[in-house]
């Protein structure tokens, strides 16, 4: 077992993987110094900012902001689906306390479905405790405007705000292996859905894509609205609804290679 | 101060004394949870076999989430390991998962000692030697081990 690079020059004494980290992690230092892990909410409005002499996301920041009032940005890392998902599910169940019981009951469950599947249970509990911990803790907050003070500040503690992303992607793996029939057919190349989940979902910092979203979906039994934004010609955004034809509850936006939540 | 990595770490170190796998064994050093001094003994029917091979294990706050760096300090002849003592393992790099903890990291180099892989060399020499030269490759990797006893 060694890594996947395959060069044929590495230099005897240096220690190339050491420096390509070392670079990997100048580049994330600088990005979480210039972003909150999950920002304050904003208006549409904002992103004309970022694209001032772009006519064709102008045109599109009009139509996403004929839909939604807000929005909250999440750190550029390669965690951001994960952690919008999970921030925006939770915030929203806090204003529900018969939806977030009924939350709390499959959370409850579910290490113990993954150590079925196969998962360590001793890691695994790690990062369910502090899964539970959390929504305990927002459990015994009695009013929602605090209850989400409490979240917004849990989610910007890199300690809990990771722990979080973790379960989530441990989730996502767990659903992904035991429904493998159903995904394998989304896993371009020769790879298992288990060799996927080890290399794609379950590493922090890896991008989603549209599989990670299914599954998350279904692992935390929550619709999604995805709306695109991209460079394409058409006037207005794309969504999509996922699972297909369910009311969705958490809305985020994407912009290649990023999400963000939305508010309606 | 109580962090999750130090938390976490205190948990790695209760499960490695109770649940100890075979052949690895590590410790944080007398001050410092986030340094760790390790041995893996050289598996049977390796060329390493008898081999008792020191490591320091240095964690960020950032763990599990990110992996640690891993580094032999005995001297070692194997095609996945640098001059260094850095390893050239995917578990240790891109393909770190937060699900894996000391216990795992030790088995997963000392079964990297059992099966190198030659194509991602981080010592050509012995990357070479175990392609085309197996006898003098094992009669290195034994200097090795009898090294690592007076180390």
């Amino acid at each position: 077992m060694g890594d996947e690079f395959e060069s044929d020059t590495v230099v005897a004494s240096g220690n190339q993987d050491e420096l390509i980290m070392q670079q990997q992690r100048q580049i994330e230092r600088e990005i979480s110094e210039s972003t909150a892990l999950v920002g304050d909410l904003e208006p549409i409005a904002s992103l004309n900012n970022e694209y001032s002499n772009d006519v064709v996301y102008l045109e599109k920041i009009k139509d996403l902001a004929s839909k939604y009032k807000y929005m909250r940005r999440t750190r550029p890392d390669g965690n951001c689906f994960f952690r919008a998902f999970t921030y925006a599910k939770l915030e929203r169940l806090l204003d529900n306390k018969i939806d977030f019981a009924n939350f709390y009951k499959i959370v409850e469950g579910s290490k113990h479905a993954l150590v079925e599947l196969g998962f360590p249970q001793f890691t695994v509990e790690d990062f369910y405790d502090t899964f539970i911990d959390v929504l305990k803790r927002l459990g015994d907050i009695k009013t929602a405007t605090d209850a989400k003070k409490e979240l917004h500040t849990l989610f910007n503690e890199q300690g809990y705000s990771d722990y979080m992303v973790v379960y989530l992607r441990l989730l996502t793996s767990g659903q992904l292996q035991r429904d493998q029939d159903f995904y394998s057919c989304f896993i371009e190349g020769e790879r298992t859905v288990a060799d996927f989940c080890h290399q794609e979902v379950e590493p922090m910092y890896k991008e989603s894509d549209h599989i990670h979203i299914m599954a998350a979906c279904a692992a935390m039994n929550t619709g999604v609205r995805v709306v695109y934004m991209d460079r394409g010609t058409s006037k207005i955004n794309i969504e999509h609804d996922l699972p297909e034809g369910t009311q969705p509850s958490v809305h985020l936006l994407y912009r290649p290679g990023h999400y963000d939540i939305l508010y309606l | 101060m109580s962090t999750p990595a130090r938390r976490r770490l205190m948990r790695d170190f209760k499960r490695l004394q109770e649940d100890p796998p075979t052949g690895v064994s590590g410790a944080p050093t007398d001050n410092n949870i986030m340094i760790w001094n390790a041995v893996i003994f050289g598996p049977h029917d390796t060329p390493f076999e008898d081999g008792t091979f020191k490591l320091t294990i240095e964690f960020t706050e950032e763990y599990p989430n990110k992996p640690p760096t891993v580094r032999f300090v005995s001297h070692m002849f194997h095609p996945n390991v640098y001059a260094d003592g850095g390893i050239c393992l995917d578990i240790l790099q891109n393909r770190w998962s937060p699900t894996y903890d000391v216990s795992a990291i030790l088995t997963s180099i000392q079964s990297l000692l059992s099966d190198p892989n030659p194509n991602s060399p981080a010592n050509s020499m012995a990357a070479q030697l175990y392609k085309e030269n197996r006898r003098e490759y094992e009669k290195r990797v034994k200097a090795c081990v009898e090294q690592s006893f007076i180390d």
